[in-house]
């Protein structure tokens, strides 16, 4: 029994024949305890099988179910609706990324973004593969705030620059840099802060702090691009006045 | 079959249409006055080299109303700028003397306190005279 | 593109898929890999594994104690020799891990830490807060781009196995994106699609857990190992089924019913919250049977205090849990006690297979939750899965690599052809031609969860297994009356919705009878009419075979090597 109903107004598009997308509004019983994500599952249950959106695991450790709801990029399974309704829940798919269908956005441009970056440990010499790289708790906690990120694109999305320059690198993926460069056991900094010390790397960002507003997991790329800009400014220094240690 | 991708297209007034992005948006308009600025004292200067009456008749100018108003707006844009740069600060540039650098409102703390001192200072020389 | 052929097609992006892809690619940088998901990789469910991974890593412990543990709590159901094979390579794995970047939470020494654990006599479970899952995968996703052997097929939905000549020669799968089949040919196929929690009401399973990679190797008429041992996990919220994670309960955390009593006392003393997690799901239902459980909207609960530990070490050693409560539940545990019940959580049964990964059907390997080797046998230890996958996903990349370097020729490409060509018939112009009628994927769904849940739970019986096995095939009947609305084949969710219930009805039929034909109890089956353990009839692994009509049963020995079966008491 419904305490009442919540209308959904969320984004169509269907590839063939293509066109433009439009919005469908569906009405749906509320519980206080629905999050937007439950609201999509019921539209697809019961309304309308053909309402197509990215969900797993529910939990908001996946990264899966990005969306604009309400014009603010979100987490659909994070977001209860009781937080957002004012009788209309707006659900659209994710700013900035081309539309494959409904809610469903195109992201492997990010993957690419992600690979460039070199998000693995770089070393020389591995040392011995039957016991642990000795890492203190403080060297963990240098990097441990930029590992969290669950690549789901709402930083993407919120970035107003990501819109305007597609090629740009992207909060995530210099989080993901910056995370590897702290890592202690990781020799890696001086190829990644060459790939982000160029136009469309970290010096397309403006600090515009919105990657870091929406990050549902406290990354804080914004900060991260910056402390990046600082670094790849040593290094190219570094490089220039003292050619020898190249 | 051929993927036919909807290509994602901005909408004019986004900046408008989000608390943090009008705030970005007016930082940034906050930069281009202060440069204007820079070179309406310049021509200031200039007018002051042409002699006394294009001087005082640019003064005048000055003093009308309308471009006292647009002062007043000028400057709470560039008032903005300077506070919300300070507020950027402790994250772009972090100050790092222990283990976690500074947090970036003590940062903003400093930086507000020097800037009062040295417009004070400013004023001083300007109105107190030495 | 409508046919590729690689030399090892890896059907499942989680950690046990990675891990074996990344180990072929190390065996040969000369063999070509398809990694096949249909999903991203980092979206695969190893990313919701919270607790920990449990290797020997220190004097106190021993490959013989941590094998007795797994043995004991697998309720002398996991082959002996696998067992031993398991625990003396997990310590390589997560110190190669290590190596590869995982951020190990350590102590002040800097050494890899490691926490207590359900059913471990030491603190062997090594631990990234409370987000082990989320860092291993992205770890092994991370490292995996260093190869560029490694081809990734992303939202490509497999469909079929090709089988040519008694082999296993690759995949049919859908490309989401494009809308087209495509058929991977490959003299290796690797299964490692996870398990299938789905085919149940309330789980900590995501919502891809369909057991995809299960019911393939089934209807290739490989069998299916032990289905009957489904792993109810004790400490889940209710309503949404969200996992809190056992760590709270190493960490220190009791369990208490409506009177505040740590009720663990009267069923397990010696080991209270931290014994295994089929005795600790039973004594939830059985302390609800006797009324002394809170009530909720979602029905009973029990409570996880945590409210002993300080804020100190929740923030610090299981931050994810508190996060979880305040956002799901709205309360804070540091506060309160949080609200949980048991749920559906893990398979130890699933595509039988020996300690190589190989299986029955020559090409055809499987690794993770989807395979059963068996190492869990009827019941699982928490922290084991993670080993289990990088340990197996490790022997079976580098099994499969032998094997296709072993061959010189690539598979027959008019199998490969001809399997593309039935498949497009079955899924689109079959399944995707048919009109919506009276019956609907979610009404089929969600009568097939119902069902499992009510009759193939913690606690079964004769009769709710029979009514269960036949409800199920008359869900199969019903089946066929299923139309879609949905007649795009661009990212179709709810052609692939009906896809994965298709294969979730075979799974959960070889779980139904499975349980009913093993009339005793072991480990996390529990009948009710047979409520001992029987080792004289039952001290073997029950096989289902696929037929065209009821699954048939049938059983393997078990493999004992240095611990002879004796009573398991905690």
């Amino acid at each position: 029994m419904a305490e009442q109903d919540v209308v959904f107004r969320v984004t169509r598009y269907r590839p063939v024949p293509g066109g433009r997308p439009t919005f469908q509004d569906y009405r749906l019983p509320f519980r206080n305890d629905m999050v937007v994500l439950d609201g999509l599952n019921y539209i697809k249950d019961h309304l309308d099988p053909t309402l197509t959106f990215r969900w797993s695991c529910r939990m908001g450790i996946c990264g899966s179910c990005g969306a604009n709801i309400n014009g603010q990029p979100s987490l659909t399974c994070e977001t209860f609706i009781r937080d957002v309704s004012r009788g209309v829940v707006t659900v659209e798919p994710l700013s900035n990324f081309p539309i494959l269908k409904d809610l469903v956005v195109d992201f492997d441009d990010f993957l690419n973004k992600l690979a460039s970056v070199k998000p693995y440990i770089v070393r020389k010499d591995w040392g011995d593969w039957t016991k642990e790289y000795t890492q203190y708790p403080e060297d963990l906690e240098a990097y441990r705030q930029q590992s969290l990120c669950i690549n789901c694109m709402l930083c993407y999305a919120a970035c107003p620059v990501v819109g305007t320059s597609p090629e740009f690198i992207g909060p995530a993926a210099s989080a993901l840099a910056l995370r590897y460069i702290r890592d202690s056991r990781d020799e890696g900094a001086d190829a990644r802060l060459a790939r982000l010390n160029t136009k469309n790397g970290v010096w397309e960002c403006t600090f515009v702090g919105e990657c870091s507003v929406v990050c549902p997991k406290d990354v804080d790329p914004a900060a991260a691009i910056q402390t990046l800009k600082v670094l790849a400014t040593m290094r190219h220094l570094r490089r220039l006045l003292m050619p020898a240690s190249r | 079959m051929a993927r036919h991708e909807y290509p994602w297209k901005r909408r004019p007034g986004w900046w408008l249409r989000n608390p943090r992005y009008l705030a970005f948006q007016l930082r940034e308009a906050g930069g281009v006055v202060c440069a204007l600025y820079g070179l309406l004292l310049l021509n200031l200067l200039m007018q002051l080299r042409e002699g006394e009456s294009t001087y005082v008749a640019f003064l005048t100018m000055l003093r009308t109303p309308p471009v006292l108003y647009l002062n007043g707006v000028l400057f709470g844009l560039v008032l903005w700028h300077a506070i919300s740069w300070f507020m950027l600060i402790g994250k772009a540039q972090p100050v790092q003397l222990t283990r976690k650098p500074l947090p970036w409102k003590a940062v903003f703390g400093i930086n507000v306190v020097l800037w009062l001192g040295v417009s004070g200072a400013v004023v001083y020389l300007i109105f107190g005279g030495i | 593109m409508e046919r590729t052929t690689h030399d090892i097609v890896v059907v499942g992006g989680g950690a046990a898929g990675l891990r074996a892809a990344i180990a072929a690619a190390e065996a040969d940088p000369d063999l070509t890999i398809a990694l096949v998901s249909k999903v991203y990789p980092m979206r695969s469910h190893t990313v919701s594994a919270e607790g920990g991974t449990a290797a020997v890593l220190r004097d106190y412990d021993s490959f013989e104690l941590h094998a007795l543990d797994t043995i004991k709590g697998s309720d002398f159901l996991a082959d002996q020799d696998a067992v031993e094979f398991f625990v003396a390579r997990c310590p390589e794995e997560i110190i190669r891990l290590e190596h590869w970047g995982c951020p190990w939470s350590r102590d002040p020494d800097g050494r890899v830490s490691q926490r207590a654990f359900g059913g471990m006599s030491v603190k062997r479970t090594v631990y990234a807060a409370d987000k082990v899952g989320f860092h291993i995968l992205h770890t092994l996703f991370q490292t995996s781009m260093k190869y560029p052997q490694i081809h990734r097929f992303d939202e490509s939905f497999v469909t079929s196995l090709i089988v040519d000549g008694g082999a296993c020669t690759g995949v049919v799968a859908m490309d989401l994106r494009s809308g087209s089949m495509v058929a991977i040919a490959a003299k290796a196929t690797i299964l490692a699609t996870g398990g299938c929690g789905r085919v149940y009401e309330f789980t900590t399973n995501g919502f891809i857990k369909t057991g995809d990679g299960m019911a393939l190797a089934y209807r290739a008429g490989v069998p299916l190992k032990d289905m009957e041992m489904v792993q109810f996990h004790p400490t889940c919220l209710p309503g949404t089924g969200i996992l809190i994670t056992e760590a709270a309960r190493g960490e220190g955390g009791y369990l208490i019913n409506k009177d505040g009593e740590r009720y663990m006392q009267r069923y397990l003393p010696g080991k209270m919250e931290l014994g295994p997690r089929d005795i600790l799901s039973r004594a939830m239902i059985e302390e609800i049977k006797a009324g002394r459980a809170f009530e909720g909207p979602y029905g009973p609960y029990l409570g996880l205090d945590l409210r002993h530990l300080g804020a100190k070490k929740i923030n610090e050693r299981i931050p994810m849990v508190r996060e979880l409560v305040e956002k799901y539940m709205g309360l804070d545990p540091i506060h309160e006690p949080i609200p949980v019940r048991p749920g559906q959580h893990y398979m130890m049964g699933g595509v039988s297979t020996n300690m190589k990964g190989e299986t029955s059907l020559p090409g055809l390997y499987a690794v993770g939750e989807t395979a059963c080797v068996s190492i869990n046998g009827a019941n699982r230890l928490g922290s084991n899965s993670l080993s289990e996958c990088l340990v197996f996903g490790t022997a079976t990349g580098l099994a499969a690599a032998g094997f296709a370097k072993r061959r010189p020729s690539y598979p027959r490409g008019a199998a490969a052809r001809e399997a593309l060509r039935k498949e497009e018939a079955r899924v689109f112009d079959g399944l995707l031609g048919r009109e919506r009628g009276k019956e609907t994927l979610a009404g089929i769904r969600v009568e097939m969860q119902q069902l499992m849940e009510r009759d193939v739970g913690i606690f079964r019986d004769e009769s709710g297994l029979a009514d269960a096995c036949a409800n199920l095939a008359k869900l199969r009947d019903r089946f066929g009356a299923v139309g879609l609305a949905d007649k795009d084949r661009v990212f179709n969710t709810e052609l692939t919705g009906v896809l994965e219930l298709d294969l979730m009805l075979d799974v959960a039929a070889t779980i139904a009878h499975s349980a009913r034909e093993r009339r005793e109890s072991r480990g996390a089956h529990s009948r009710t009419d047979h409520p001992q353990r029987d080792d004289a009839n039952y001290l073997k692994h029950t096989l289902a075979f696929r037929t065209d009509g009821a699954p048939r049963i049938d059983y393997a020995p078990v493999t004992i090597t240095k611990w002879q079966p004796a009573e398991r008491k905690y």
